[in-house]
């Protein structure tokens, strides 16, 4: 370099061009270093994330708060507990008439409706992100064994969980196991029965992984309790009535840990009913549920509870009284799901959004019971239920009947929360008499949504789109 | 490579800036050739005026022969004065005038009358980038545009500025709102990426980015993130050129592919010390509205939906038509919404002069804009420009400084009103009770104006500086070097304040929330260059080499605050109860090309023109940072050969050629690492980490080869000059976001794909002078592009994500449409063919109707008339193209529809426009009406004429004044002649306000 310089500044005007294409070669080969990148601040290599415990489990709740803030979980107006609250017999739309949510109400989904889309994508894309936990903590050899087993644990629960929610909305779709897009780009569909089989064998395996972990005190993290809890929901789904209940038992007899709380205290993030709960982006935030079903004068701008919902609660049912709040304007009276009562921020945050909670282990070791003839198993679960609702003890005692008032308890104890009770009327096999005596749209087909048409277009695998289409 | 460790982490950088630092101020340099001394005896001064004949023509350089120091320009009045000896021939030069030899003759008073030359236009000097080229010896394809198209025109965006007027280049306006976008193409859509088509934008040899600033979560009303360009002041352009061939763009190399557009700001000229004043004000409002339904139309539409759907009780939430709303009110909610005046002030004032060896340009302008919203929003935009070059007493060295400054403000709502205006039922109440508060109808509906306190607002600081320093060595040696240094700083935010929810909801301003987002990018260049040119036997050689270093750092912060104690501490995110950052990333990318041109010009007959760029970047990963690219260019001037002496008809001609790579990085940065991004949301008291794209480090450089072949021909003294230009421009192994589905995780993947991608057209321009007679004159320029695209090639198309998307031998802006075959007479529903035979209608086996969105053709034509002080200039745009029509869905629901609808199916037998009404619960309607807006049926001709630009402007005959006055309005879109029925047809996505018809008018002062 010195010497172009000196070859730049020489009085002699005469500078002979060979010495100046040599050098100007000579940069040419020199420079290449100049552009050297280092990685940007806020990236991460993927092989560094997973030789640390603390970045590694980034990874992992990363995947949690994406599940409460987008798709198919998150308690605001875009997820299933509102959506489907529409498209079945929960709630009444008054909402903006372009919205997508129109398109929930009057149960016409189209394979382009955004809903449909986003709820597909971004399942599949937190599986992704579950998926590169487990093949980074299998690889990592930094990791201690008691934290690759957390890891996995979790990351196979949320795989098993997102599929579970996609096959009852879709039906038949792709299990993804892999993060390799060369495969999962042209992935086809498994029939439901398999789907099952598979989120079975990936909580059995959840299970064993996080056996010794501990249950942590704010229970924002999946626990041991919560794959059996979810376990139990699957077998229940699948008719599998002995497996059901045995998983049920598994979360029930932890009665040191778990436990019915009065009808107030169930929804607050301390409450011992929680088996897993998403927790707010900040202290202070509460839930998304709670601003996006609480109104304060009417009519309401978005959803209010359905009416025939809000009648079939008999007048001394607690719920009705404190799950539900009201508002009137003239003659007109309208409720509203108040299971969560903070719609705004507290000075610590009061509630959390409860994912699963004891209340439906009762409930499906009961309807789990009654399918096998526990006729006083199956009362006595359900009688748990009522009582803490205020309600008196059932003495009923056919099958038939126990299992009509397990179908109700679940109705009138899951209302609004994560779609229950669309997917207990697509269970019953009652849900076309039902909701097309409410839904002047309401179309046999309508019990899949379509496959989205994106999807379709971009993985022929895919098809057909689903019936009705 | 460790022998030349000294100049790793830039070193050799920094000694290239020492070398030109030294090289500026090193006195040695400036004295180390002899200086001229001229001795002249008996001089005397010669003074007079210079005119066309009917007017003084100030500007016009007189020098003496034979004595390039001596040189004097004519002031406002056209006159001079200047030393010379009775013997000397004076030199008098104008661009657009013939240069005339006027002897001296010892008289001390010489009046000189210079003629009309249009074929002076090919001597013009036309900016290739890195070296000027005449304009009648170009071997590249290369439009321009100057000052005075653009002064013509009351716009503040410069690519607003090059619309209709440019062969080859297609300009939309992408909404009407100040400080939005425009979608630029040059020469068709090479890559298959929407975002990969952009140029290169270089001002004074400062590379610009285009590169959004803005942010999804704050920039909510346009279509597109907030563009870098608006801060490019077009009052300051002297001129701009785009450059389209492989031989004007491959010295660009991978940053040439999509074309460069070269943007050369204003300079100062020597003499006298002028000032001007520009002062301007005027009006805008939407061009077109789509003719919706009143009151009872709509009205007769919802009943009649209902009834078709055998709902008998209209539901609780549905006002229009329940009785909670009157039955009888009709707003024209365009007309309240959208339909205000947005009122343009404009200022600008220019000092220049200078002396022999220096001169100064310092302009400073300020421009106001309002919205045609109600409401009080404010687009203002200043600026101050100042250039500064010096030239040393012997000629040999000279530096160029300019610099600009431009601050922008921008008060706008935070989404844009168009979509609410066209769907809100024309009985919606009324948007004030009678005591002028917001009437919420007992909470019934959102009144739109409560929306309005969300605004975006938006600040940019745009600093620009470029020096460039020359000195010539020897006659034929130049070195020259040029540091150019860029700081964009962009704030954006975007508040939600409490009290635009009904108040009956009682939200206090903890539900209030803020989103901020910080966006700063600074780059340097240094461009060391080295020029040689020598006669060679009967030719002349031009040599050029030359190297580039850019380093441009990009740091971008968004943050949201929610939960304020007032609303009037919304601005402060320190006083938000939860604050957040929803993004901080930091974009470093750097450049390094080695440049060279050689050219070789033969008698001024036989031109070849060969460039050549070896380039890195910082995009790709390691192995595949370099690529080179070359191109060959050629030109013969036919019109200088013997047998074309003879045709007297013929004044020029010349045929030319070339062919060459270009590449494109525009790929985004580190897109070859495999790694985890921080996500900026908590969990657990823990941030998040996460999967940041697929991976492929295996990506690399795309080359576009273009091949050009074109004719230049004037008649008649050039009276009539035609350019005719074919041109092929093949793009492969395209550098694309595969499009993924879903199940990968993922959207797409970065990969370099085996498809090819033609793009071919034929341009022609047109310039003829009509009139020229005594002081009237007539001229008029066209323009027209056909242009043709294609996917030549595709390897596995058909098992590819874009299987859906692309057919070989077809546009890449196809949209595949159902086949739209009429109203089922019985149903009423719409029927699309069954293509496939398969008794169903699937998107995947019937959505397979071809249809191109590409323009047919388009160009402009441009009418320049002038009588002694009046000039009137208009251009007429004009496009042969379809687009989709406004989207009507399934027309029934709570939502008001165009006119046409009234021509829906009512009864069994009815032959109708469109479909059944529904209000949404016959799926069949429902399903129908959406593959409606994906069909046959939903494109139309969209074919327009559009006065784009007319300009009026009367010079007052201020004879024996200092001061000149010109006096001028100016009107923009201000006719559109179209068939598209569905409001104005310049738009690339629906539902954003139009483009604006503006009428301003002016005056201008110098002196």
């Amino acid at each position: 370099m010195k010497k172009i310089v000196t070859n730049l500044f020489t009085r002699d005007s005469r500078i002979s061009m060979n010495k100046l294409v040599l050098s100007l070669a000579f940069l040419i080969i020199s420079c290449d270093s100049f552009l050297d990148i280092d990685l940007p601040e806020n990236q991460l290599t993927k092989e560094s994330v997973f030789e640390d415990n603390q970045t590694a489990d980034a990874a992992l709740t990363s995947i949690y708060s994406k599940m409460r803030d987008t798709g198919i979980l998150t308690g605001s107006g875009v997820g299933i507990s509102f959506q489907l609250g529409c498209y079945g017999d929960e709630l009444t739309w008054f909402g903006n008439p372009l919205s997508t949510t129109e398109n929930f109400y009057t149960n016409n989904l189209l394979p382009s409706t955004s809903s449909v889309n986003d709820y597909w994508k971004a399942a599949y894309s937190n599986i992704y992100a579950a998926n590169a936990v487990l093949e980074g903590s299998r690889s990592s050899v930094s990791l201690s064994t008691a934290n690759k087993q957390k890891l996995e644990g979790e990351a196979l629960f949320i795989r098993a969980l997102l599929h579970f929610y996609l096959v009852n909305l879709y039906g038949d779709i792709p299990y993804v196991t892999t993060t390799e897009y060369k495969i999962n780009t042209v992935v086809s569909k498994l029939p439901v029965k398999e789907i099952y089989q598979l989120i079975q064998t990936d909580l059995q395996l959840a299970a064993v992984n996080l056996n010794t972990a501990e249950l942590s005190s704010t229970r924002v993290r999946p626990s041991k309790f919560t794959v059996r809890a979810l376990l139990s929901r699957v077998y229940l789904y699948s008719g599998l009535w002995a497996e059901a209940a045995d998983s049920a038992s598994a979360v029930l007899n932890e009665s040191g840990t778990f436990s019915l709380e009065n009808i107030d205290s169930a929804f607050l993030k301390e409450s011992k009913e929680t088996i897993w709960q998403l927790q707010p982006s900040a202290s202070g935030k509460n839930t998304d549920e709670a601003v996006a079903f609480i109104f304060a004068s009417g009519p309401p701008r978005t959803v209010c509870l359905n009416n025939i919902l809000v009648n079939s609660f008999s007048s001394d049912d607690l719920r009705k009284k404190h799950w539900m709040g009201s508002v009137s304007s003239g003659a007109s009276k309208w409720y509203f799901a108040y299971k969560y009562k903070k719609n705004s921020t507290t000075a610590s945050s009061v509630e959390y959004s409860i994912v699963m909670r004891l209340a439906e282990q009762y409930l499906i070791r009961a309807e789990a019971r009654a399918k096998q003839g526990d006729i006083i198993g199956a009362r006595e679960d359900l009688n748990k239920i009522r009582n803490r609702a205020g309600l008196t003890s059932t003495d009923i005692s056919t099958k038939e009947e126990l299992l009509q008032a397990v179908a109700e308890e679940r109705r009138h104890e899951l209302f609004t929360e994560y779609a229950h009770r669309f997917f207990d009327l697509k269970r019953s096999g009652d849900i076309n008499t039902i909701l097309s005596a409410q839904k002047p749209g309401w179309n046999t087909t309508d019990i899949l949504f379509p496959l989205p048409q994106t999807e379709l277009e971009l993985n022929p695998n895919l098809l057909p789109q689903n019936e009705g289409y | 490579m460790n022998y030349f460790s000294f100049y790793k982490d830039g070193k050799a950088l920094y000694c290239l800036f020492f070398a030109g630092i030294l090289l500026s101020f090193s006195s040695s340099m400036a004295g180390n050739s002899k200086r001229h001394f001229t001795f002249s005896y008996q001089q005397h001064q010669v003074q007079g005026t210079v005119s066309d004949g009917t007017a003084p023509l100030p500007g016009v350089t007189i020098a003496v022969k034979g004595r390039g120091n001596n040189a004097v320009i004519t002031d406002y009045n056209g006159q001079y004065s200047i030393n010379v000896s009775p013997n000397d021939t004076l030199l008098v030069s104008f661009l657009g005038f013939k240069t005339k030899l006027v002897p001296v003759k010892g008289n001390t008073k010489v009046d000189i009358k210079l003629e009309y030359d249009t074929t002076t236009l090919q001597e013009v000097r036309v900016n290739a980038g890195y070296y000027s080229v005449k304009e009648s010896e170009r071997t590249g394809s290369i439009s321009r545009i100057t000052s005075k198209d653009i002064e013509t025109q009351p716009v503040t965006n410069v690519l607003a500025a090059m619309q209709g007027r440019m062969a080859g280049v297609s300009i939309i306006q992408t909404t009407g709102v100040p400080g939005g976008g425009f979608d630029i193409k040059i020469r068709g859509q090479n890559s298959l990426r929407a975002e990969g088509n952009a140029p290169l934008y270089v001002i004074d040899g400062v590379p610009y980015s285009s590169d959004t600033v803005g942010h999804g979560q704050t920039a909510t009303l346009f279509p597109t993130l907030t563009s870098p360009l608006n801060g490019i002041n077009p009052d300051q352009v002297e001129s701009i050129e785009v450059l389209k061939d492989a031989d004007a763009t491959s010295i660009y190399g991978s940053r040439g592919a999509n074309g460069v557009v070269l943007i050369t700001t204003k300079k100062g000229k020597s003499g006298k010390t002028t000032f001007t004043v520009n002062a301007t004000t005027g009006a805008g409002s939407v061009t077109k509205f789509i003719k919706l339904m009143d009151t009872s139309q709509y009205l007769a539409m919802r009943r009649q939906a209902y009834a078709n759907d055998g709902v008998t009780t209209y539901p609780a939430s549905a006002y229009d038509v329940n009785g909670k709303w009157d039955q009888n009110r009709y707003t024209d909610w365009q007309k309240e919404l959208l339909g205000g005046t947005s009122v343009f002030t404009d200022l600008q004032g220019t000092v220049s002069g200078g002396s022999q060896n220096t001169n100064f340009l310092l302009s400073g302008n300020y421009h106001t804009e309002t919205t045609v919203y109600p409401g009080d929003f404010l687009y203002k935009k200043g600026g101050s420009q100042f250039s500064l070059n010096h030239r040393s007493e012997n000629q040999k060295f000279k530096i160029q400084f300019s610099t600009g400054y431009t601050i922008q403000d921008n008060d706008q709502p935070s989404s844009d009103l168009t979509i609410i205006a066209q769907t809100l039922a024309p009985n919606a109440p009324a948007l004030y009770k009678s005591d002028e508060s917001l009437n919420w109808e007992g909470s019934t509906w959102q009144n739109p104006l409560a929306n309005l306190p969300a605004k975006f607002e938006s600040k940019s600081y745009d600093f620009l500086a470029n020096t460039v320093l020359t000195y010539e060595i020897t006659e034929k040696l130049l070195i020259k070097s040029s540091f150019g240094y860029s700081d964009l700083r962009h704030t954006e935010t975007r508040i939600s304040p409490s009290t635009i929810y009904d108040p009956k909801l009682n939200y206090n301003s903890s539900y209030s929330t803020l989103f901020l987002n910080n966006t700063s990018r600074n780059s340097w260049i240094v461009e060391p260059q080295l020029a040689w040119n020598s006669n060679l036997s009967a030719g002349k050689l031009e040599l050029l080499l030359g190297a580039t270093f850019q380093n441009q750092l990009t740091d971008q912060l968004v943050q949201s605050g929610t939960g304020f104690p007032s609303n009037s501490l919304i601005y402060n995110l320190s006083s938000s109860t939860t604050v957040r950052a929803v993004a901080d990333t930091e974009t470093l990318y750097k450049y390094q090309a080695f440049f060279g041109r050689a050219n070789y010009n033969y008698k001024e007959r036989y031109i070849l023109n060969l460039t050549a760029r070896r380039d890195g970047s910082s995009r790709f990963g390691p192995g595949n940072q370099f690529a080179f690219f070359g191109a060959a260019g050629a030109a013969w001037l036919f019109s200088k050969e013997n047998f074309a002496k003879g045709l007297h008809w013929l004044s020029f001609g010349k045929l030319r050629a070339s062919y060459g790579t270009t590449g494109s990085d525009q790929i985004g940065d580190y897109k070859f690492l495999d790694t985890y991004s921080v996500s900026g949301v908590l969990y657990n008291g823990n941030v998040g980490l996460q999967p940041t794209s697929l991976y492929n480090p295996n990506f690399a450089w795309e080359t576009n080869r273009k091949l050009e072949a074109a004719i230049e021909t004037g008649f008649l003294q050039d009276k009539l000059f035609l350019t005719a230009a074919w041109y092929r421009n093949r793009s492969s192994n395209q550098l694309v976001g595969i499009p993924m589905a879903s199940t990968t995780g993922f959207q797409s993947l970065q990969s370099n794909l085996d498809a090819e991608v033609e793009n071919s057209g034929l341009e022609f321009t047109l310039r003829t002078v009509n009139l020229n007679k005594g002081a009237f004159q007539w001229i008029s320029n066209l323009n027209i592009s056909f242009s043709k695209n294609k996917l030549l090639s595709f390897p596995g198309l058909q098992g590819s994500t874009y299987s859906q998307r692309y057919r070989i031998n077809k546009p890449l802006n196809i949209v595949l449409l159902y086949d739209y075959k009429g109203i089922d007479p019985l149903t009423g529903i719409y029927q699309f063919n069954d293509l496939n035979n398969d008794g169903k209608i699937t998107a995947a086996g019937d959505k397979q109707i071809i249809c191109d969105l590409n323009p047919e053709y388009f160009g402009g034509l441009q009418n320049q008339l002038s009588y002694k002080g009046v000039k009137l200039d208009f251009l007429f745009q004009f496009a042969s193209q379809k687009n989709y029509n406004y989207p009507v869905g399934p027309a029934g629901q709570m939502y008001n529809q165009p006119e046409k609808l009234n021509d829906s199916w009512q009864n069994t037998g009815d032959t109708a426009s469109y479909q059944i009404f529904t209000a949404g619960y016959n799926a069949a309607a429902v399903t129908a009406g959406s593959r409606f807006s994906e069909s046959t049926a939903s494109v139309s001709d969209a074919s327009f004429i559009r006065l784009k630009n007319i300009s009026l402007s009367y010079d007052l005959p201020l004879t024996g004044f200092k001061t000149q006055c010109r006096l001028f309005a100016q009107g923009q879109n201000l006719l559109t002649f179209t068939k598209y029925k569905d409001g104005d047809p310049e738009f690339i996505s629906t539902g954003f306000l139009p483009p604006l018809k503006i009428m301003t008018f002016g005056i201008q002062l110098t002196f």
